[in-house]
């Protein structure tokens, strides 16, 4: 009797892998390649044409301070915005597993700066720190603490957000923490939701508190989750661009909130040298692989445990 | 051997033949008069009016030359990054243009040579700041062609300066230093001069490096940054900074002049005419009192300042109709008096001496006037966009405007290195970290020289850019 692909399962299986490895080796292996060749090579903005010259790309990466910058700022931003989602995400997800009214509202507008095109939220966060029309400064002129001789955060009309390097790194970082916090917290809120509750009833009934169930069993059932949430939210931040360049494109100047994206974009395509910007880009490619598989490994560990 | 032929196959050719007979001749005829196709890669103009009117020239441009013009438009920031994808695809559009020379293209656009010729035979000669934003003198190519420019004067509220005892406000920088600190002091309104990562900042901080005669390149294409006069710039700045203007300024965008002249919080800005023209849309009260001021003088008496925007198009070696596209070009600047009332006076042309075709041109008519210099002269004389009561001749300070404007590579070329600079911010984020107190004038100025030197030395490896230093 004749057989049919749906009999031979391991055939199965592999033409309906067949698409997504195609899309991968197209539309992500490919351009990865084309990268990575051009961070070694000699190739411009304007024209398609060079030849390999080694890591000259990435020996002058390394001796450019703006490099130096955009590194440091990077991990400054990821760090502080990880921290930050991963803290504030659970804490939502906690609330959220209560019942009140108005779950489902509080849930839906927790949700729509995930749902918003980022590019758009970040425009409107561009209205919160304007130098002139900034609203937070209204508020604090309001209230007395700006724009008076003995105001406590001077007598200036304004703080000037975007102006200033610490100000302008704290706008960029909640912008992106806006960002990511609801993703963060529905994940957590998945995790929550698996972990059985007869585990966490009965250590309540063997006279645990709420930090300890939290630190010794929610915590530990939810670590597969949370180190899922940091992979992902390290990876959206390590390699986002978006917001840094609609807030501040790198500045205040020299290079106060650059990060390796936005740098690369500044030297490969504003600035016309590709070869540096892909050099810049791909840069990090090894440490975020060597991260994903260290966290990936961790969390199967935690689950065959 | 003789050869047999089925009835099957005999049938099937004679429909063939028929077919052909009937329909072939009526299809060749439609091929014939199929009309071509002229694509252009367009950024949205500052003023909307200008594109209003370029769709519609571009339509009947298309119908008299049986042409079929698709004029995409995209916004300024996507521009680079959409024509550098098109070149690596070796596909797109026909005709593109920029507002800063584009230089680091020239291994991948035409050599315009022939449409600047036969321009300058047409129009006469081309304005200084054009020829030396289109064309490399090293390769002794035109990689570009450019049809016009903005002037970048500076625009002041004349009540602010009356009452700082300069009412035809400042015409150096010692005066805006001078009286700008007098005015923020006195009348709490600060001055706005960008020193952000951004393109009105790359223009500020050229023009005020001119001024005080340094510069980054020579007229040879060597760098020359690293000089006591660029120290004196830069610590002039830092003055500025400190005394007149305030931390906004390092987080200009190219919407910040408008934004703050508009609000009423800006004494002198360096910028075109177009914030003033938004101000007498939207405040006329303001406009009333914006008045105009050419390049200011430096320490010992040199003014310049950048051209504001240069119109430079490219045609790609990809271009399915590149003749189509020189042609279009030409016939552009043929009716540039329409571009200039289009744009509200925010084009300049190119090539003054063109001769102002008769008719109907859409807007109210100077009969003596016969070529654009007689054009521009009358309407920067008595701007026709005035609105009713306010001062009379404000835009003559502008007249003479090509002899204070320059290119962004001056005294040099434009080249793909001095384009690189300029895309990555070096000159702007030289003055500001010194304005913000993070490094000394001089270890700035040799930051800044040392990158130059290496981009330089990377695009004349590259055949690109002569020069040595």
């Amino acid at each position: 009797m004749k057989r049919e692909l749906r009999d031979h399962e391991g055939r199965l299986a592999a033409v309906m892998l067949l698409p997504v490895v195609l899309y991968i080796v197209l539309l992500v292996g490919f351009p990865f390649l084309m990268a990575f060749a051009y961070s070694l090579s000699n190739v411009t903005v304007g024209s398609p044409d060079f030849r390999i010259v080694g890591l000259g790309n990435f020996l002058a990466i390394f001796a450019d301070q703006a490099f130096r910058t955009a590194l440091f700022n990077t991990f400054v931003f990821t760090f502080c915005s990880i921290t930050v989602v991963v803290v504030f995400g659970h804490i939502l997800a906690e609330l959220l597993r209560q019942e009140f009214r108005g779950k489902w509202l509080v849930r839906f507008l927790l949700l729509l700066p995930w749902t918003t095109p980022i590019a758009l939220g970040t425009i409107g966060f561009l209205w919160y720190f304007d130098s002139l029309y900034s609203p937070i400064d209204w508020f604090l002129r309001q209230t007395g603490f700006l724009g008076h001789h003995d105001a406590p955060l001077g007598p200036r009309s304004n703080l000037y957000w975007l102006g200033r390097p610490g100000l302008a790194m704290f706008a960029v970082i909640t912008v992106h923490i806006w960002r990511l916090l609801p993703l963060a917290a529905m994940i957590m809120l998945a995790g929550m939701n698996g972990i059985p509750k007869e585990i966490v009833e009965s250590a309540r009934v063997d006279g645990a508190g709420y930090f300890r169930r939290l630190f010794e069993i929610v915590l530990p059932l939810l670590f597969p989750v949370v180190a899922v949430t940091i992979l992902f939210a390290t990876f959206f931040t390590f390699t986002d661009m978006t917001v840094v360049w609609i807030l501040t494109k790198g500045g205040p100047p020299p290079n106060a909130t650059q990060v390796l994206a936005s740098l690369a974009f500044l030297n490969g395509i504003e600035g016309g040298d590709l070869a540096k910007g892909a050099a810049t880009a791909i840069f990090f490619f090894p440490v975020l692989a060597g991260l994903a598989a260290l966290v990936l490994r961790l969390v199967k560990k935690a689950v065959v445990i | 051997m003789a050869r047999t032929i089925s009835r099957r196959r005999f049938m099937r050719n004679t429909a063939i033949g028929a077919v052909g007979l009937t329909f072939g001749p009526g299809l060749l005829r439609s091929w014939a008069q199929e009309p071509k196709t002229l694509k252009l890669l367009q950024w949205s103009h500052f003023v909307p009016s200008y594109d209003t009117w370029f769709n519609q020239y571009c339509q009947s441009w298309g119908a008299r030359n049986n042409v079929k013009v698709i004029v995409d438009r995209i916004s300024l920031s996507d521009l680079k990054s959409t024509f550098a994808a098109e070149v690596v695809a070796g596909k797109g559009h026909d005709l593109v243009e920029f507002i800063s020379p584009p230089s680091d293209f020239e291994p991948s656009v035409l050599d315009l040579t022939d449409v600047n010729q036969e321009a300058r035979k047409r129009f006469g000669e081309q304005v200084a700041v054009a020829t030396k934003s289109s064309y490399n003198p090293f390769t002794k190519k035109f990689y570009g062609f450019c049809h016009g420019w903005t002037i970048d004067p500076g625009n002041y509220r004349k009540s602010l300066w009356e009452k700082a005892g300069m009412p035809e406000g400042p015409r150096s920088w010692d005066d805006l230093l001078t009286n700008g600190a007098r005015i923020l002091k006195e009348q709490g309104v600060q001055a706005g001069i960008g020193l952000s990562q951004e393109l009105d900042s790359n223009m500020a901080g050229r023009g005020l490096l001119w001024s005080f005669d340094t510069s980054i390149q020579d007229a040879q294409e060597n760098v020359v940054l690293d000089n006591p006069k660029t120290v004196e710039a830069v610590k002039y700045m830092a003055d500025l900074y400190r005394q007149a203007l305030t931390p906004e300024v390092f987080s200009w965008n190219p919407a910040s002049n408008n934004q703050l002249l508009l609000a009423g919080r800006a004494s002198y800005i360096l910028n075109s005419i177009s914030a003033y023209r938004s101000a007498q849309q939207d405040v006329p009260e303001i406009a009333k009192d914006v008045f105009f001021t050419p390049a200011l003088k430096g320490p010992r008496g040199t003014a310049w300042v950048s051209e504001h925007v240069i119109y430079v198009s490219v045609v790609p070696k990809f271009a399915r109709e590149p003749e189509l596209a020189k042609q279009f070009l030409l016939d552009l600047c043929a009716n540039y008096d329409q571009a200039m009332w289009a744009s509200k006076l925010y084009n300049t042309p190119a090539y003054f001496q063109t001769k102002i075709p008769g008719g109907d041109r859409g807007y109210t008519g100077l009969a003596d006037a016969k070529t654009l210099r007689d054009q521009f002269g009358a309407w920067f004389g008595n701007d026709p966009f005035a609105l009713p009561g306010e001062t009379a001749g404000k835009l003559k300070p502008l007249q003479n405007a090509e002899q204070w404007s320059t290119n962004v590579g001056h005294p040099g070329p434009a080249n793909p290195a001095i384009g690189e600079i300029f895309g990555t911010f070096v000159i702007p984020n030289m003055f500001a970290t010194v304005a913000q107190g993070r490094q000394s004038a001089e270890d700035s100025v040799k930051d800044a020289a040392t990158q130059c030197r290496r981009i330089f030395a990377k695009w004349r490896e590259l055949k690109l850019v002569v020069g040595k230093g």
